[in-house]
């Protein structure tokens, strides 16, 4: 088997310990500057308001009392926002169907035992319990010591609602292609991953991914055993082109709308903790060095504004109408060169607009196994 | 002339003109992409190993419709070619028609890649319209007679308002249209634009709000900088009357006489302070490089974040992940 490589760099990219303070701490200057009247409402809108500030200063308005056309930008966001946005604030486990991390250490028909960083935990399991561990499967068959993920009933906090066992997801570019399976490049953030594809699930993976060879893309969901995964469901189809041979991007006028539609991914938990909310996001500032490869930042047919780590989004499952407030805690590049849709519920516009951390995806209602949800991100929430 | 041979007439180069667009649209995608795989559309109905063929068939297949519908317009193969070559490019788009019924069904993220990666929009009812109303057209044109040379003058006017009239039909009906429309005006918008933070600074040193502020800061280099939007945020470390601050500065990704936002922070509570009236010059360079030499780095009485040097502030509930929402309390 390869070698995973090492040099995985990260700097402003990941979703650290340094960039979860640096978050608090970019949401905290930038409402020093743009501080806004002290109302709710416009506090939560403050991060909204920016965009049309800078849609005013740069149509032109009056070089002098710039502090004016934006405070008016500010004020007429504030009034624009539909009552849900402007109640909409950072997901809590109040709000949310929780997601629980841990392993299993006893499990029951009635009952579920996890192990996390917490200590133990224990949940009940209802008849309606689902679990998943390569396949649909009776949550009593799970066995002590997988890994698991748990979305926790929406009504009570105490309820396994869905099980995810041993789960596990590499999107990248495949850079080789051994007897034993494929070493994955996920991008300059994460490390390489190795993939083997077991004769069972070669068919089903090569209908969507016919070309397994250095060069091509690939996106697949599976069960984590040791460093590798074993990928067994395809979580998209394959772009046909060569990374390297990324179409030209659409030329377009005009800015960005406030609200982007497409597909919502997941990832798995790289050097952020397992629990946290947030989204990684395709387009970072390309000063940070986030898109990959060399040159510019590579065009997805969706326009998608520059951030930052530490920006908001408000991300919406269009299948559930579930939303919350997320921040940007990554860098999704890899995410840029499929351009793809999802049609988990209806068919999404092309493109990726987000690649949620596993909890924000189970916890906005996603199913892990079908790798996406149609979304819609609003920029600054 | 009766108008509905004039009606049936215009249909032969309206078609031979859709074909030869579509097939020289695919074949545009294809040197693009250096792959004929990337044609994709119907093809995606068929196993993988047969998608590059079927892609082949089709391009060939609408060129070869297209110039012989052209070439047998006149007198050359009339009979049983001209009529071959017609009913052949109807049973192409009532083929096409089925075919993306299908699509729709099976693939709905699949463009109808009728012209190239113009057509990347998923099937619609649109897109069934007009192909049907091809075959239609193209049908209507079986047992036609040879076409006459154009004509002139007035007599012009009328097939040149049924092809107008009918282009303008097929053109409602093509999503194509909108893409193309898209791609026609090409404007960066500010959130788009690329600015180096090189620039930025640039622009900040060069404004007023620098020149006001610039004797409270106390370090050469920003400790952050980031972008949202059209906005860079710039932060550098101060001092006010003894107390650590950190200047914040919004500059607007403009090429030319950038919007500057400026606000001063206690480094220790995050509160925002008033800018101090009067007291504040801009330093001269000599005092300005005399301050960093005495004091290289910030000094913060707060904790501080060891990997970044950012204080923490009261409010977070921790110095780490305190301010990040989680699914759990770990």
């Amino acid at each position: 088997m390869p070698e995973d490589r090492g040099d995985h760099a990260c700097c402003d990219r990941c979703a650290g310990a340094a960039a979860a303070a640096r978050i608090a701490r970019r949401r905290l200057l930038k409402a020093a500057v743009f501080r806004p009247a002290d109302t709710r409402a416009a506090a939560d809108t403050r991060a909204a308001a920016h965009a049309v500030a800078a849609r005013h200063a740069d149509l032109g308005a009056a070089a002098g009392p710039r502090d004016a056309a934006v405070q008016h930008a500010v004020l007429a966001a504030a009034a624009a926002l539909p009552p849900d946005r402007a109640r909409a604030r950072f997901a809590t486990s109040g709000e949310l169907p929780r997601a629980v991390t841990g392993e299993i250490i006893d499990v029951s028909p009635h009952f579920l035992v996890l192990s996390h960083g917490a200590g133990q935990e224990r949940f009940a399991l209802t008849p309606d319990a689902r679990a998943w561990r390569g396949g649909p499967l009776e949550p009593a068959a799970l066995r002590p010591g997988d890994q698991v993920v748990v979305r926790l009933h929406r009504t009570a906090r105490g309820v396994a609602d869905r099980i995810w066992a041993n789960i596990g997801r590499v999107t990248g570019t495949i850079v080789e292609r051994t007897r034993d399976g494929l070493l994955v490049d996920e991008g300059s953030t994460r490390k390489r991953q190795f993939v083997i594809i077991p004769p069972r699930a070669s068919g089903r993976i090569q209908v969507r991914f016919p070309s397994l060879e250095p060069g091509y893309l690939i996106d697949v969901i599976g069960l984590r055993r040791g460093g590798a995964l074993e990928g067994l469901v395809p979580a998209t189809s394959q772009p046909a082109y060569r990374v390297d041979q990324m179409p030209a991007p659409a030329l377009v006028s005009g800015h960005v709308p406030n609200a982007i539609s497409g597909s919502a991914t997941w990832h798995e938990p790289a050097d952020d903790p397992p629990g946290v909310l947030g989204v990684a996001y395709p387009a970072l500032d390309p000063e940070v060095g986030c898109a990959e490869g060399a040159g510019p930042p590579i065009p997805g047919n969706v326009r998608m504004p520059y951030l930052s780590i530490g920006s908001v989004l408000l991300v919406r499952n269009d299948c559930t109408g579930s939303s919350c407030l997320l921040p940007v805690t990554g860098c999704a590049a890899v995410g840029r060169l499929f351009n793809d849709r999802c049609v988990t519920c209806g068919t999404s516009p092309r493109s990726r607009v987000a690649d949620l951390t596993q909890a924000s995806f189970v916890a906005l209602g996603g199913e892990l196994e079908l790798g996406c949800f149609n979304a819609t991100i609003t920029i600054g929430g | 002339m009766l108008l509905s041979v004039v009606v049936r007439e215009v249909q032969v180069p309206l078609l031979a003109s859709l074909l030869l667009g579509g097939s020289a649209a695919k074949l545009v995608q294809v040197l693009r992409v250096r792959s004929i795989d990337a044609a994709l559309g119907p093809t995606a109905l068929f196993p993988v190993y047969l998608r590059r063929t079927v892609a082949m068939v089709m391009c060939g297949c609408e060129f070869a419709l297209g110039v012989g519908l052209i070439l047998t317009a006149g007198t050359i193969g009339r009979g049983a070619p001209t009529n071959a070559v017609r009913l052949g490019t109807a049973l192409l788009f009532l083929v096409a028609t089925c075919a993306l019924i299908e699509l729709r069904g099976s693939r709905p993220d699949v463009g109808c890649g009728c012209f190239g990666d113009f057509s990347t929009a998923p099937v619609s009812g649109r897109a069934l319209a007009r192909s049907a109303l091809l075959a239609v057209a193209a049908l209507s044109t079986v047992g036609l007679a040879p076409l006459q040379p154009p004509h002139r003058g007035v007599a012009a006017i009328l097939p040149l308002g049924i092809f107008a009239v009918e282009l303008a039909l097929v053109a409602a009906l093509s999503p194509e249209i909108g893409e193309g429309l898209v791609r026609l005006g090409y404007a960066e918008p500010c959130e788009l634009r690329i600015v180096p933070a090189e620039r930025t600074l640039a622009a900040l040193h060069r404004s007023s709000h620098w020149r006001r502020h610039a004797s409270l800061i106390t370090a050469a280099e920003p400790v952050d900088v980031w972008r949202e939007l059209c906005w860079r945020y710039v932060v550098y470390p101060g001092e006010l009357h003894g107390r650590p601050v950190e200047l914040v500065f919004a500059v607007f990704l403009r090429q030319h006489r950038p919007a500057v936002q400026a606000a001063l922070v206690d480094a220790v509570t995050g509160n925002v302070l008033p800018w101090p009236q009067g007291s504040v010059r801009p330093a001269s360079e000599a005092d300005r490089v005399g301050r960093l030499v005495r004091a290289p780095a910030p000094v913060f009485s707060a904790p501080t974040d060891p990997g970044i040097g950012i204080p923490a502030v009261p409010g977070m509930r921790s110095a780490r992940f305190g301010d990040l929402p989680f699914s759990r309390d770990l």
